[in-house]
């Protein structure tokens, strides 16, 4: 296992090294000094000009320009952003934390009722249920996520008037930011409106969050579907029902743990995709978090914003995969056996 | 079904049911107000700038004026100072300063006295004195006050005692008054000024600013929100509103969607085919007032051909304007026949206008000898009070000169590069506009045509023209309003003729509210103001 874990941190580096590189060589082709794309600083006067060349090794060759360029960034200098003259890093890290949210929340959302719709699908005694069950989760993954979510905040926010589509909370609620996750931080704040501001931050992440929501858990609903079917059919479980088992416990003893091993290895697969959708769902619903930052960047030519945008999602995209990875080889007997057995 | 399962769901449904019922509860929000603004500030000193976004987020909020206009008396009324003589020669004026007003307490600053004439010298010379500490920490220069030649104007300005100061100038002008009441005329501190420059901050006083105004800034997180809390010791009106947030929104549908959501109280520059959603909610109020605003296609007269008048002369016959007040402004616009809106004193109907007239354009093309013409037009990529959206007009024109055989090609960029921009190109045209800051006719001519604006890059045609200049400084030089509007008539039958640009249409200001909210006036120039806004108290849900 420890060879293993070691195998895939050094997978999780080399696959960081070549994104950075990809990076390094793309920002060479901003159609502005490299200079100003790498610093974000426009103007500089002779000082910083002078600082700029040193830090990132201008006059020397390329590879020594992404070594320089590569020990910048990895001490957490992205350089400040053109736009409002901050360190980019800082940026960054107020809008992390709403992205966090917003894809916890809506994880949580997929897994809390697909698992359970899922094991209908596959056990439940009602044939038009389960194809009912089958139909909406197909429609449901083959909506567009953006037409998805203007409808949404056109039906429930315009006509109804019942949720908020825009933005974390009212603005009126002064919070101050100590964990960066509005429903935390609304909750420690000591002020007299905590509840009401909790309240507030909650009916503010629902449409969201049901939006984003939407791809996996008709994923999760299908896979979990797919593999209780397979389950079922394994020997093991006729031999628990042979030895007379109550039907929720083979369930919940046998069947749900070996079912879930596939899908957790699709919501590997799927984080990619959700993370794009993650960034369109922020820029229909005004959700300060990475993505309508990025794409803000993108819009105003920032280029230090684009890089540490880019940068840091698709770092987390590749952690989480490899963070999967793992969790999926460490409950899963079978990936074990094969692991031993290469050894 | 499996038991599991249907355990689960009665769980589920039970948990789902306390969280839409502690949801929906009775939520009381904090007092204060919302307003949906289009856009970042550039910064929060309008000495500085001439964009309606951030005066709308400094002049009335943060700051006073000396003097301010009054639109119910039609007058300049007290602010700063409290009165004011002019000499007979009409060369000095001799201002009153208030006393006991005091600058806002913030975390980085805490007034050790009150205002007095010190400030008001401070802000002043940090326009026109090019050795004060202050002139060169703006980089983007004091853009109003060179196109108005605000530096040439005052000779000098006098410290008689603490409460009395005079400003000396070297030229009559007319419209002095009205120029110190514009939003861009504010009093800064001098006591922050000098202790930021002990620290070695300069720059920090355009950002963390401090004013007298009725609110004080707490706050701003770009992209995100401007927060302001009441000046408990503001020295005009009581203020109500406790708190005053700037919900920063660019697009026009998010903002009307903010108001229909409560998110926001107040919203700015809605676009008109969207007010149509509106009906059906009876609680919003549509706000519309006709501003002292215009929208123009200016022509770069320094580059052929357009530096023909002909030329210029056909462009202007080539275009249908009604059609671009259809479709472009839904009409909740008026055609402009001149550079002045009917909503100025100034204003009288122009008698020579440039009409739509296409045949007449071909023959002037023709007379100039110019054919198979290919010019560029830049088209602002957002909406201004003056013209919702550029783009659409300049598509509009485009049909229009096709017409006449002339192909014209669209330039856009974002818009903080777009201003950057046109001010270094070589373009050909520019489809822009401009809105009042006060209600003097003057303010629609020099800051736009004259020659000082030239130098200032605000003069978008680069048009430079003798007689026109000579026309401005004699309708300064006089003060009575008919002999004044004579010139300014004089002035448009010159832009009528030489057509520096074209002038498209004059928009109605629209602010959107909800219906608890009043006492809000919206002035046809100028930035939006809180100070005597009140909100209703809402009913609980």
């Amino acid at each position: 296992m420890w060879r293993y874990l070691f195998s895939r941190i050094t997978l999780f580096m080399a696959t960081s090294l070549v994104m950075v590189a990809v990076l390094f060589m793309a920002s060479g082709q901003f159609p502005v000094s490299k200079a100003y794309s790498l610093s974000g600083v426009q103007y500089p006067t002779l000082e910083q000009q002078q600082q700029i060349d040193q830090d990132y090794q201008l006059h020397d060759n390329q590879l020594l320009q992404f070594t320089a360029y590569l020990r910048q960034r990895l001490s957490g200098n992205f350089g400040i952003s053109s736009n409002s003259q901050q360190e980019v890093l800082e940026e960054l890290e107020a809008v992390l934390p709403a992205s966090f949210e917003l894809s916890l929340f809506s994880g949580f959302i997929a897994v809390f009722f697909g698992v359970p719709i899922g094991v209908l699908a596959a056990l439940g005694n009602n044939k038009a249920l389960q194809r009912s069950i089958l139909a909406i989760t197909l429609t449901g993954y083959s909506i567009p996520v953006f037409w998805l979510g203007l409808t949404l905040s056109m039906w429930f926010g315009v006509n109804l008037g019942w949720l908020p589509i825009s933005g974390q909370i009212n603005l009126l609620y002064e919070i101050e930011p100590v964990t960066g996750f509005m429903l935390v931080d609304t909750l420690l704040s000591d002020s007299s409106y905590r509840i009401p501001a909790f309240h507030d931050a909650l009916l503010h992440l629902i449409l969201p969050a049901v939006t984003l929501a939407v791809l996996p858990f008709t994923l999760v609903v299908r896979i979990t579907r797919q593999a209780i079917l397979n389950v079922m059919n394994q020997t093991y479980i006729r031999a628990a029902e042979a030895r007379g088992l109550h039907t929720a416990k083979i369930l919940l003893r046998h069947v749900l743990p070996n079912a879930l091993i596939p899908v957790i290895k699709s919501i590997g697969l799927m984080l990619g995709s959700f993370a794009s959708y993650g960034i369109v769902v922020e820029v229909i619903f005004s959700w300060p978090g990475v993505g309508s930052w990025l794409v803000s960047g993108i819009y105003q030519r920032d280029y230090t914003v684009i890089q540490a945008g880019i940068l840091a999602v698709s770092l987390l995209i590749i952690f989480l995969s490899i963070l999967i990875d793992l969790l999926h080889t460490a409950i899963n007997p079978m990936s074990r056996k094969e692991l031993y057995a290469s050894n | 079904m499996p038991v599991i399962v249907k355990r689960w769901y009665q769980q589920m449904s039970l948990c789902l049911s306390s969280i839409v019922l502690a949801a929906c509860g009775q939520v009381q929000l904090p007092s204060g107000l919302v307003y949906c603004s289009e856009g970042n500030p550039e910064s929060f000193n309008p000495q500085l700038v001439t964009s309606g976004t951030t005066i709308d987020a400094t002049s009335h909020q943060i700051y006073s004026r000396l003097v301010n206009y009054s639109q119910e008396k039609a007058e300049i009324t007290p602010g700063l100072a409290t009165s004011w003589q002019v000499s007979d020669d009409g060369l000095s004026y001799v201002f009153t300063l208030r006393e006991h007003v005091s600058f806002h307490k913030t975390r980085h600053f805490t007034p050790a006295r009150d205002f007095n004439a010190d400030d008001v010298l401070f802000s002043f010379n940090r326009i026109i004195d090019p050795l004060h500490p202050y002139h060169l920490v703006s980089r983007t220069g004091y853009p109003f006050f060179q196109s108005i030649g605000f530096a040439d104007l005052i000779g000098y300005i006098e410290k008689v005692n603490d409460y009395q100061v005079i400003f000396h100038l070297t030229r009559k002008d007319a419209s002095f008054l009205s120029n110190l009441a514009t939003d861009f005329a504010v009093v800064l501190s001098a006591e922050y000024g000098y202790q930021l420059l002990a620290q070695g901050t300069p720059e920090d006083i355009d950002y963390y600013a401090v004013g007298t105004g009725p609110f004080q800034l707490s706050q701003y997180v770009k992209n995100e929100y401007i927060r302001f809390k009441k000046n408990p010791v503001y020295w005009g009106p009581t203020v109500e509103i406790d708190q005053l947030v700037f919900d920063i929104t660019p697009r026009s549908t998010a903002r009307i969607a903010k108001l229909i959501t409560g998110d926001c109280s107040v919203s700015a520059l809605p676009k008109a085919g969207e007010l149509a959603v509106l009906d059906q909610h009876k609680d919003i109020i549509i706000d519309a007032k006709p501003g002292l605003n215009v929208a123009f296609w200016a022509f770069n007269t320094q580059k052929p051909p357009l530096d023909d008048v002909r030329v210029r002369r056909a462009l202007a016959h080539a275009i249908d304007k009604n059609n671009i007040l259809d479709v472009v402004y839904n009409d909740t616009a008026v055609e402009a026949t001149g550079v002045l809106p009917p909503a100025s004193w100034a204003y009288s109907k122009n008698l020579s206008p440039n009409e739509y007239n296409p045949e007449k354009a071909k023959v002037l093309l023709h007379q100039a000898g110019v054919s198979n013409l290919s010019i560029n037009v830049w088209a602002m990529p957002v909406a201004r009070i003056y013209n919702p959206s550029a783009l659409k007009t300049a598509e509009l024109i485009q049909a229009d000169l096709a017409r006449i055989g002339v192909k014209l090609n669209i330039i856009s960029y974002d818009w903080s590069v777009f201003t950057q921009k046109l001010a270094s190109s070589n373009y050909d045209s520019v489809l822009i506009g401009w809105n009042a800051d006060n209600s003097d006719p003057d303010n629609f001519f020099t800051p736009l045509l004259s020659c000082a604006a030239l130098a200032s890059n605000n003069n978008r045609s680069r048009w430079c023209n003798k007689d026109f200049e000579h026309l401005l400084t004699q309708a300064q030089s006089v003060s009575t309003q008919p002999e004044r509007k004579a010139f300014y008539q004089s002035a448009e039958a010159i832009i009528s003729d030489q057509v520096p640009l074209v002038t498209i249409a004059h928009a109605k200001k629209v602010v959107l509210k909800k219906s608890n909210i009043t006492a809000m006036q919206i002035r046809p120039y100028g930035g939006i103001s809180f100070a005597k806004t009140t909100q209703a108290i809402e009913g609980t849900e």
